[in-house]
């Protein structure tokens, strides 16, 4: 017969914790990527030398042929290729207004980003929607992703 | 097909194994590049040894050792994109410290059962990701229930590890701080090194004492870097190059977990994986037959010790050699002529560059300054890692 035990107070028991904490850095193409959307409010991608193919966040090298890249500034802008409306939060709470996380295909690159869609309502949101992306003032940007405060209709 | 029938070891091989190329990054702190980025930079350097572009690659074995190093879990596929592994059948394999020499052996697995005709083989570590020190991760591999409470870190148990081993064998710190002399001083040819420096018996000694015997300067330090191979089937190492250097015998073994319950003194779990190694690559006295050798040297006793589980010298006969001066780079027998990983540094996975990659530039008389200086057929790397537990083994050779 096998006893259920669910309280680990019944038994000898240890808590554990994994304390480390990591800073990540973003590479020398990502480097480039967030310092010109901080500073400028542009947006970089890198082009394949040999075969053209343009990524987006850039890369320094291309991961098909693995030639070196070299930055092209695009607009940033793009299109909705996929969105999803978030009501739950991660622990099942209702949120008080809905989150639209949408995968960004951004114009001149082969390359998309998530982020978050803003000043447009759940229902109007179609696959394939023009956006373009709202930066916060320049004197709160970080040199983040959250830079980006969100996408919205062109 | 061909089958090799070894006694005590079932072998089924559908063709031979050759490297014909590789690459490493150098060894140090490096903030500005991400894993990735040194994962792409070595490959890139590998590949042009060969003489061949990533679309010849048919599949991909990365090796990176614990996850929290680089602070993200499933790190092999984080990896993925800048180790070549993009739309290509690709696995990450990892044995803590022994993946240097495991990922290889994991890339013949590949060429030689004849799935691949051309396997990128390819290592990387990012230890300055993790805080408040690399070290802080180590604590976590230890059972949480005996070990953890006592806060164990890896200095100390290897403490005890070199005073058992110096206690049976009556071995002095001076000649075992010899190793930190020898490797440092190789470094200087490497570069790749990280701590390459002229040092003597005297500066090992009165290092900073950290958990006695073991000081500062007996141990290597923790570093960044990437390192590849290139694995091909004959018929590819034909058209590529007229001197491949040849795999011809693989190891691994893994020792009980209950690492307390083991005489310390001696590595049981090299010697098995030697012995599988050198049976495959019919080799009977490997002191006479081994020309040269890159033992795993994360401490300096590490390379006694394990040039003792690998055979090259008795049980406590290693540091004899290495005051004679057999295992300098102008000895009988050149240990670590790379500079090894108290020279060149200690990235975890990516010492491949310095084990792997080292004995196949030694064999297609490669290394530049650091090739040995007696001729040189056949040798032997060896890793070690998991929970000081894993002994990982591979024998090269320049003739078939």
């Amino acid at each position: 017969m096998i006893e259920k035990i669910v309280n680990p107070k019944e038994l000898r028991h240890w808590d554990g914790r994994i304390e480390l904490y990591w800073i990540y850095t973003s590479g020398k193409a990502g480097d480039e990527f967030f310092k010109k959307l901080m500073n400028e409010e542009k947006f970089l991608a890198a082009k394949c030398k040999k075969c053209g193919k343009v990524y987006f966040p850039p890369r320094i090298y291309c991961e098909k042929d693995f030639s070196e890249t070299e930055f092209v500034e695009v607009s940033g802008e793009g299109c909705v290729r996929a969105f999803t409306v978030a009501r739950l939060d991660a622990y099942e709470k209702p949120l008080e207004k809905p989150e639209i996380y949408a995968v960004i295909d951004i114009d001149g690159t082969d390359g998309c980003l998530i982020h978050l869609l803003g000043e447009v309502e759940p229902e109007n949101v179609e696959i394939g929607m023009k956006v373009k992306p709202v930066l916060k003032p320049k004197n709160e940007r970080e040199g983040k992703i959250t830079d980006i405060l969100y996408f919205k209709p062109l | 097909m061909e089958v090799e029938k070894i006694s005590g070891l079932k072998f089924h091989k559908k063709q031979d194994v050759a490297i014909v190329g590789a690459g490493m990054t150098t060894f140090k702190r490096r903030l500005n590049e991400t894993g990735r980025e040194l994962s792409y930079l070595a490959i890139k350097q590998a590949l042009e040894e060969a003489g061949i572009t990533i679309d010849d690659i048919e599949m991909v074995v990365m090796g990176s050792a614990p996850d929290t190093f680089d602070g993200l879990h499933m790190k092999g596929e984080y990896l993925l994109d800048g180790s070549g592994g993009s739309d290509r059948p690709y696995m990450r394999v990892f044995v803590g410290g022994g993946t240097g020499v495991f990922a290889p052996i994991a890339g013949y697995w590949h060429v030689a059962s004849g799935l691949a005709d051309v396997c990128l083989v390819v290592c990387e570590e990012k230890m300055s990701s993790s805080h408040p020190h690399p070290q802080s991760a180590f604590k976590y591999i230890w059972d949480p229930i005996l070990d953890r409470p006592l806060s164990p870190n890896l200095i100390w148990i290897f403490a005890l590890e070199m005073r058992r081993y110096m206690h049976v064998h009556n071995i002095k710190h001076e000649d075992i701080a010899l190793v930190s002399v020898k490797n440092k001083g190789n470094a200087l040819d490497h570069p790749c090194a990280q701590v390459a420096e002229k040092i003597t018996v005297e500066d090992v000694l009165n290092s900073e004492p950290m958990a006695l015997p073991v000081r500062r300067l007996d141990v290597s330090p923790p570093s960044d870097g990437a390192a590849a191979l290139i694995m091909v089937a004959p018929h590819i190492a034909r058209q590529l190059t007229d001197n491949p250097v040849w795999v011809t015998g693989v190891g691994w073994a893994l020792d009980t977990t209950w690492w307390t319950n083991r005489d310390l003194y001696f590595p049981r779990y090299v010697a098995e994986a030697a012995k599988m190694a050198y049976r495959q690559a019919h080799i009977n006295d490997p002191r006479k037959e081994i020309d040269v050798a890159e033992p795993y040297d994360p401490f300096d006793y590490k390379e006694l010790h394990h040039m003792e589980g690998l055979g090259l010298a008795k049980k406590g006969e290693a540091p004899i050699l290495t005051r004679e001066g057999v295992t300098q780079r102008d000895g009988d027998l050149p240990t670590c002529p790379s500079g090894g990983l108290l020279g060149v540094g200690n990235p975890i996975a990516a010492t491949m560059g310095v084990k792997a990659c080292e004995l196949y530039w030694q064999l297609a008389y490669r290394a530049g300054k650091r090739q040995v200086a007696k001729e040189v057929t056949t040798g032997v790397c060896q890793a070690w890692g998991d929970l000081m537990q894993v002994g990982t083994v591979m024998v090269m050779s320049n003739k078939r």
